[in-house]
């Protein structure tokens, strides 16, 4: 029984590891095609990578850059907010969206936030979902030290220092638990899309008949409020809202 | 001396301001008049500083008697930015009767102030049968009571100015009505809305309080107040009607006796309906370049770059300026340049305070895409010049530019104010040494959690740790029953070691130890003897044969403490054996 089970393991372990060669070979395929500047194949080749199942932010970064080459600006725009999505501090990416967004038809982008909230943004990107996740472990190790010491020698009279540590520490912990949560909840959200086709209208309701509210090109990021049947109503970041049809975009999702 | 010189100008400038401030007019009461009337003409000089000014002698005036004159004067003090500002005005009324009947002009008359001369306007007056009316009551006031509808007419209307009465499409015509009355006003109120029809309007004025300036229309002074002045833009051609405004106007009539607090009447008045002739713009020899621009207008343009690099974005400007339909017409195409991006232009139209006039500014964010000389053609700005009545077509200039290899590194983001200046020329290159693993979001594993439920177990054990050192610290039956193991053990060590050797000392460490432990085990003092052990162990929940086996231990090691060297290396050996196996049910046991 053991040796049947140990065989299992072993032909298990080594289709995995021929598996991670075989995407390794895939991977210096595509990067050699996208050097000759062969973006097609380039593409289709980080595209088999995707399908595998694995959730890269260099990969999506690479699939974006390659979509940006052959001109499709709307998926571009959709894989380098992706590859945002896994990690938000990923310079690259950030650098290239914002270099794909100029190429829209619409102009986009919030350049008129306060200091305040720009710097918040800043912050807030520059942390990963996992360094935020062992920041807030560590400090809650470091909370629950200081609590069990308090506990152990809690006949000493000189308790202050500790107390003042331990409240600091829970303010810090708090602080980053909150952040940790936002962004946790930013991970897992799917309510923002990204227009792929050359253009959409929107209307003020589910359908063709209701009036024009506004027309949007391919690239434009927006927030899907909710849908019905084949169309979405989505919000703009300028806040205009219409219901567009749902075949003309892709939600931002892992 | 410059500044001497730019002082001493200033001087006479001001000088030359203050003169200029004197003003002097003429006007009647009435214009119509009876033959048995009499007509008040009054000459008026107001300004800042007019001193002493001897009553004007009036020319001998045909058909006129002079009666006489009287003068009056009022000041009136005003205080603008701390500064207080004087005007004296001065009257002068001439009581004149006419001689004749007809039609009669009281002609300029001139005015030497200061060593310079004022020249009035002419007045018509027009001289009939009989009376038409008692005078206005008081010469000083001009407001009257409205008696008949002629006399309505006369002293109350409304009046449309047009600033032009021929004019081409698009081009546009100041409208301004005006309510001229000599009556009192106690309110006024449009009577509904006014539809331009044919004309896109703009609104340039429509009064907000009421307000009147005192104005002389056709030698006669008036109350006046602007009710609303507009800009039309005609859309079509042919004779095109300018609507008339209708206004409800209350006029508080004067009481007549004590208790009488006077009333107001409301009248509804209405301006002469006017029209303008629009000449359509001609069609034939139109531009292929012409952006619907009808007035007249000026072009320039700036660069704010000519010598750059690949990458580098600059500001190309046009900047159409002048009077017209600035609003309506389409703004001039720029024509493609190769390895240049153009960017959607950023419009902005600054209008005038009066509507036609301004100027419009195109502002094109252009970005260098490749190295090499480029020329930014002239852009053509074709307009129709309603002056002229015809098409003009203006240039901006061609520019040169000079594009460098730049360095493709990005720009720092940061400093990004707009769109356009955000990053370099290109997207970056890919990531090539990626390991291509599915990134782990620790805050969706499992094992994660458990750290953190590990890490939260750390509270409870210390409290357990606390509570144990607790009763250790209070009870010293307590560690004692605790350390009774710890000495057990380090007497059987000794004891074991005696016995390697086959040391009959082993006998007295066995006995030792032992008792100690179940001394500690039993709560009570260590040197209590082997007998009160025993029976102390009998009390508690003990097996007999367990404490038999201890007995006879305890006999064994008194008999070979008390007879040394009476045991074989065998008999220690078996012994040794025995001590070790009691032991190890003694520890089983609870106490």
């Amino acid at each position: 029984m053991k040796k049947t089970m140990f065989t299992f393991l072993l032909a298990f372990m080594a289709i995995s590891i021929f598996a991670v060669n075989q995407i390794e070979l895939i991977h210096k395929e595509a990067i050699n095609s996208y050097n000759e500047k062969d973006y097609q194949t380039a593409l289709e080749k980080f595209s088999l990578i995707e399908n595998e199942g694995i959730v890269n932010s260099d990969l999506y970064y690479n699939i974006g850059n390659c979509y940006f080459r052959i001109n499709e600006i709307g998926r571009a725009i959709l894989y380098f907010k992706k590859a945002l999505k896994v990690r938000s501090d990923h310079q690259a990416a950030r650098r290239n969206l914002e270099y794909a967004l100029t190429f829209t038809k619409d102009k986009q982008n919030s350049e008129s936030e306060s200091v305040i909230r720009s710097f918040w943004l800043k912050a807030f990107d520059s942390l990963s979902i996992n360094l935020l996740a062992i920041i807030t472990l560590a400090l809650f190790m470091i909370i629950i030290v200081f609590i069990s010491f308090m506990i152990i020698h809690y006949k000493n009279r000189e308790k202050t220092i500790p107390l003042f540590m331990t409240t600091i520490f829970i303010f810090l912990f708090s602080v980053f638990l909150i952040i940790s949560i936002l962004k946790w909840q930013e991970f897992h959200s799917d309510d923002e899309g990204v227009l792929l086709s050359t253009s959409a209208i929107g209307f003020s309701g589910p359908g063709e008949d209701f009036t024009r509210v506004f027309t949007i090109h391919e690239g434009m990021i927006f927030k899907i409020e909710r849908s019905e049947d084949n169309w979405s109503l989505i919000k703009l970041e300028n806040g205009l809202g219409g219901w567009i049809s749902k075949d003309t975009y892709v939600r931002i999702e892992l | 001396m410059k500044k001497i010189i730019f002082l001493l100008s200033l001087l006479l400038i001001s000088q030359f301001l203050f003169a200029q401030q004197i003003e002097v007019e003429s006007y009647v009461d009435r214009t119509k008049i009876g033959i048995s009337d009499l007509v008040k003409y009054t000459i008026e000089i107001s300004g800042e500083k007019i001193g002493n000014i001897s009553t004007p002698r009036l020319p001998k005036i045909e058909n006129f008697e002079n009666l006489g004159s009287s003068t009056s004067s009022s000041s009136n003090y005003s205080i603008v930015n701390g500064k207080m500002t004087s005007k004296v005005t001065k009257s002068y009324t001439y009581t004149l009767r006419p001689l004749k009947i007809g039609n009669y002009i009281i002609p300029p008359i001139t005015i030497k102030i200061k060593d310079k001369s004022f020249t009035t306007d002419p007045i018509h007056i027009k001289v009939s049968e009989g009376s038409t009316q008692p005078a206005p009551p008081t010469s000083s006031s001009f407001t009257q009571q409205p008696n008949s509808s002629l006399d309505l007419s006369d002293n109350l209307f409304l009046k449309a100015d047009i600033s032009k009465n021929n004019v081409f499409e698009e081009e546009p015509i100041i409208v301004e009505y005006k309510l001229y009355s000599r009556y009192d006003i106690a309110n006024l109120a449009f009577a509904g809305d006014t539809n331009f029809e044919g004309f896109w309007k703009e609104d340039i004025y429509k009064p907000e309080s009421i307000s009147f300036d005192r104005e002389t229309y056709n030698g006669i002074m008036y109350n006046v107040m602007l009710m609303r002045s507009v800009a039309l833009f005609p859309t079509r051609s042919g004779k095109l009607n300018i609507p008339s405004v209708v206004l409800n106007v209350d006029i508080r009539t004067q009481s007549h006796s004590f208790f009488d607090f006077g009333t107001t009447k409301r009248y509804n008045i209405k301006n002469k309906p006017t029209s303008v002739k629009v000449k359509p713009i001609p069609q034939n020899n139109k531009p292929v370049s012409f952006s619907n621009a009808v007035g007249k207008f000026k072009l320039s343009s700036n660069i704010s770059q000519t010598q750059l690099n690949v990458g580098d974005s600059f500001t190309y400007t046009i900047t159409i300026s002048g009077t017209g339909n600035l609003k309506q017409f389409d703004i001039p195409k720029l024509k493609e340049v190769n390895n240049l991006r153009f960017l959607d232009p950023e419009i902005t139209t600054d209008i005038n305070k009066n509507k036609i006039s301004g100027k419009k500014t195109i502002k094109y964010l252009i970005i260098a895409q490749e190295k090499g000389n480029f020329t930014l053609p002239a852009v053509p700005f074709t307009y129709f010049d309603t002056s002229s009545g015809s098409y003009k077509t203006l240039q901006t200039k061609p520019y040169q530019l000079k594009i460098g290899e730049g360095d493709l590194t990005f720009v720092a983001s940061s400093a990004a104010q707009s769109i356009v200046s955000l990053e370099g020329s290109d997207i970056g290159f890919i990531i090539t040494d990626s390991e291509l693993v599915s990134k782990n979001i620790y805050f969706d594993k499992f094992f994660y959690w458990f750290i953190w439920f590990i890490i939260l177990l750390f509270i409870p054990a210390s409290i357990l740790y606390s509570n144990e050192r607790t009763k250790l610290q209070g009870n010293i039956d307590y560690i004692r029953q605790k350390q009774a193991n710890k000495i057990l053990k380090k007497y059987m060590k000794e004891a074991s070691a005696l016995a390697d050797k086959n040391d009959p000392g082993f006998y007295a460490a066995a006995q030792l130890g032992l008792s100690s432990y179940l001394a500690d085990k039993l709560k009570e003092p260590r040197g209590s003897s082997t007998e009160y052990i025993i029976t102390k162990m009998s009390l508690k929940n003990i097996p007999n044969e367990l404490i038999e086996k201890i007995k006879i231990l305890f006999e064994t090691c008194n008999q070979a403490r008390f007879m040394p060297g009476g045991f074989s290396k065998e008999r220690i050996k078996a012994d040794f054996q025995h001590v070790k196996e009691t032991i190890n049910e003694i520890t089983k046991c609870k106490f």
